[in-house]
């Protein structure tokens, strides 16, 4: 039970056909895009993957079409979040037997639980199944989040939490979580959310789950680099440069995203409702944006 | 308008006496200190002065006591936050006059202020003085809306004079966006962290850093800073670290807890005044046996 996080890593969105039914052949497509174009992992379906519109039946059938289609080239991780504690234990464990890496799970949505709830929490899911397990971290969305003291009593608690997404994006947090973790765990991946790779490597964070990945893989990869090899001012241009797309896709997040990915020639179809379908004016101003940052003739068109 | 980075700047405590007078004859061996232990300039008075619980008159007093003791060793710059902005604005001139670099003012306190009014109160603050002038962004401290590019860019519009900002929130998503955004309107515009998280702060961009911990650390902040100057930012993680254990021990208590923390490192620079309380023996002895299992203080001064 173990695995190497880090790098780049792919959170796929989840492509849909024009009546909002999974489209399967194009997510077949798209995971494979993203492995041969550099995703050193791949975990499915994040808040970015419409995780909160499915079924858990739907959840369960492209987990399993997940794992098949990467066949064991790098890892896959399944996001196993729900409102019912139960159901997230259910699909922990269908992961387990579909031959998942491992399972990632945020902090309880809905109830703003206090931290020694969302300890019970982790615990319940951490100690019901044999997987490694990722921590999701992101107070903006949910009001609730992880401290120090926190995860290092889970960590404690819990053999198998290897690995913690961090999506607040404030320094101090940061800092706080990734001197605890280390101390007690050396081994234990900080991951960033998005791409805030700049400020986060140099304080032992050791890859991101990309936004981006499905527009800009090449772009991806090169700030990563930069990043390790500490080259700062490179790192910090392609991290301004990251920046513009996040502005860009993070209105109306993952619909501004899916439309771009029609003008990178990877269509993956409608956004679920209540989110939006980027309308062509979007689209268009989308275009213009990633003409402006020379992504459409820098970046790979089409699967 | 030369361009003005204050580098390293220590915001030092304000002393009192026991009956709460300031406390010139320690405030200038506080600044001696100061000067002695790396500071490229120094802000008063800042929050961690105690500014909202000075006099104008003692603000006034305090500047130049700081201008007069440095007597030139490094630039001086001057805090005139004021929630009058009529109140900031002649309190500004005042600093000018005195003789400071720059200027320094946050958002009004304890105002429901929307966006155009924060324009207009830094608008009128910085047209009351030539030098630079830097707005300081803390959302924790302040209660002020949250900033972001699109009002920066309307401060750059509106301020001849604004030469950055020190940024408080440590939001990522903020500050890498509103410094692209800045510098391509204004190349010179600079960001500043105004804690000391300088390593995520350098890496996207910051310059300069607003420490109060230099009074209780001043090595540990300096070879922090120093690293994130030469970018290699590796190296700072150590110290960025060890500041962050540090910045745990009293942060929950504020002016008192730095004023407690200083005093376990033999400078004591009396109470803080009301509202603030005074921390209790056990409070102050439990600051004390904290820093002393610090192992990375070892090395720190210990008195003046």
């Amino acid at each position: 039970m173990s695995i190497i996080l880090k790098g780049v890593m792919q959170s796929t969105v989840t492509p849909l056909r024009e009546d909002f039914s999974l489209d399967t052949p194009t997510f077949e497509r798209l995971l494979d895009f993203h492995v041969r174009t550099g995703a050193t992992a791949i975990s499915w379906p994040h808040h970015k993957g419409e995780s909160l519109n499915l079924t858990m039946a739907e959840r369960k059938h492209f987990a399993e079409v997940a794992v098949k289609v990467v066949a064991g080239r790098v890892p896959v991780s399944i996001h196993v979040s729900a409102l019912a504690l139960e159901d997230s234990m259910m699909l922990a464990r269908h992961a387990r037997q579909i031959g998942a890496d491992a399972i990632i799970a945020i902090t309880p949505y809905f109830w703003r639980p206090t931290s020694e709830a969302i300890y019970d929490y982790f615990v319940a899911l951490g100690t019901s199944v044999d997987l490694p397990l990722i921590a999701y971290n992101s107070p903006h969305r949910l009001g609730a989040e992880f401290t120090g003291d926190l995860i290092a009593r889970l960590i404690e608690r819990l053999p198998n939490l290897i690995a913690m997404k961090e999506a607040g994006f404030i320094s101090e947090k940061f800092v706080e979580i990734a001197r605890v973790v280390h101390a007690m765990k050396p081994s234990f991946s900080m991951i960033a959310g998005v791409e805030f790779l700049a400020p986060s490597v140099p304080l032992g964070c050791v890859g991101s789950y990309s936004a981006a990945g499905a527009i800009c893989p090449n772009l991806c990869t090169e700030l990563y680099e930069a990043c390790i090899s500490g080259q700062s001012a490179i790192a910090r241009e392609l991290q301004y440069k990251m920046i513009r797309l996040w502005d860009l896709f993070r209105e109306q997040y993952p619909s501004s995203l899916k439309g771009g990915m029609v003008l990178m020639g990877r269509p993956v179809g409608p956004t679920r409702p209540p989110l939006p379908t980027a309308s062509r004016e979007r689209q268009a101003f989308i275009a213009e944006e990633l003409r402006d940052l020379g992504i459409l003739e820098s970046e790979p068109h089409g699967w | 308008m030369s361009i003005f980075t204050p580098g390293l700047v220590h915001t030092p405590v304000t002393p009192f006496t026991p009956d709460r007078r300031i406390d010139f004859d320690r405030y200038a061996q506080l600044i001696e200190f100061h000067l002695q232990y790396g500071a490229e300039s120094l802000a008063v008075p800042m929050h961690a002065g105690e500014s909202v619980s000075l006099t104008d008159e003692e603000q006034q007093a305090l500047l130049e006591a700081t201008i007069r003791q440095v007597a030139g060793r490094v630039p001086v710059i001057a805090h005139a936050s004021d929630s009058g902005t009529a109140i900031a604005c002649a309190r500004a001139a005042r600093a000018e006059a005195a003789g400071a670099a720059a200027l320094v003012a946050t958002t009004p306190n304890n105002r429901s202020t929307t966006t155009p009014m924060i324009v207009e109160h830094f608008a009128q603050i910085a047209a009351a003085v030539r030098i630079p002038f830097f707005v300081h962004y803390a959302p924790d401290e302040m209660g002020a809306p949250k900033f972001n590019t699109e009002l920066v860019l309307k401060l750059i519009e509106r301020i001849e004079n604004l030469a950055g900002l020190i940024d408080s929130s440590q939001d990522w998503q903020f500050m890498i966006s509103m410094i692209l955004h800045a510098k391509r309107r204004r190349p010179e515009f600079q960001l500043l962290s105004g804690v000391e998280y300088m390593v995520p702060a350098g890496a996207v961009g910051a310059t300069s850093l607003f420490s109060s911990l230099a009074g209780v650390a001043p090595l540990l902040v300096k070879r922090l800073y120093d690293l994130c100057r030469r970018e290699t930012y590796f190296e700072a993680r150590k110290p960025q670290e060890e500041v962050s254990a540090l910045r745990q021990v009293f942060k929950n208590e504020g002016a008192a807890g730095l004023k407690a923390a200083m005093k376990a490192m033999g400078r004591d620079c009396g109470e803080p005044r009301r509202p603030l309380l005074a921390l209790d023996t056990p409070a102050c002895e439990k600051i004390a046996a904290a820093l002393a299992a610090l192992p990375f203080l070892k090395d720190e001064p210990r008195g003046w």
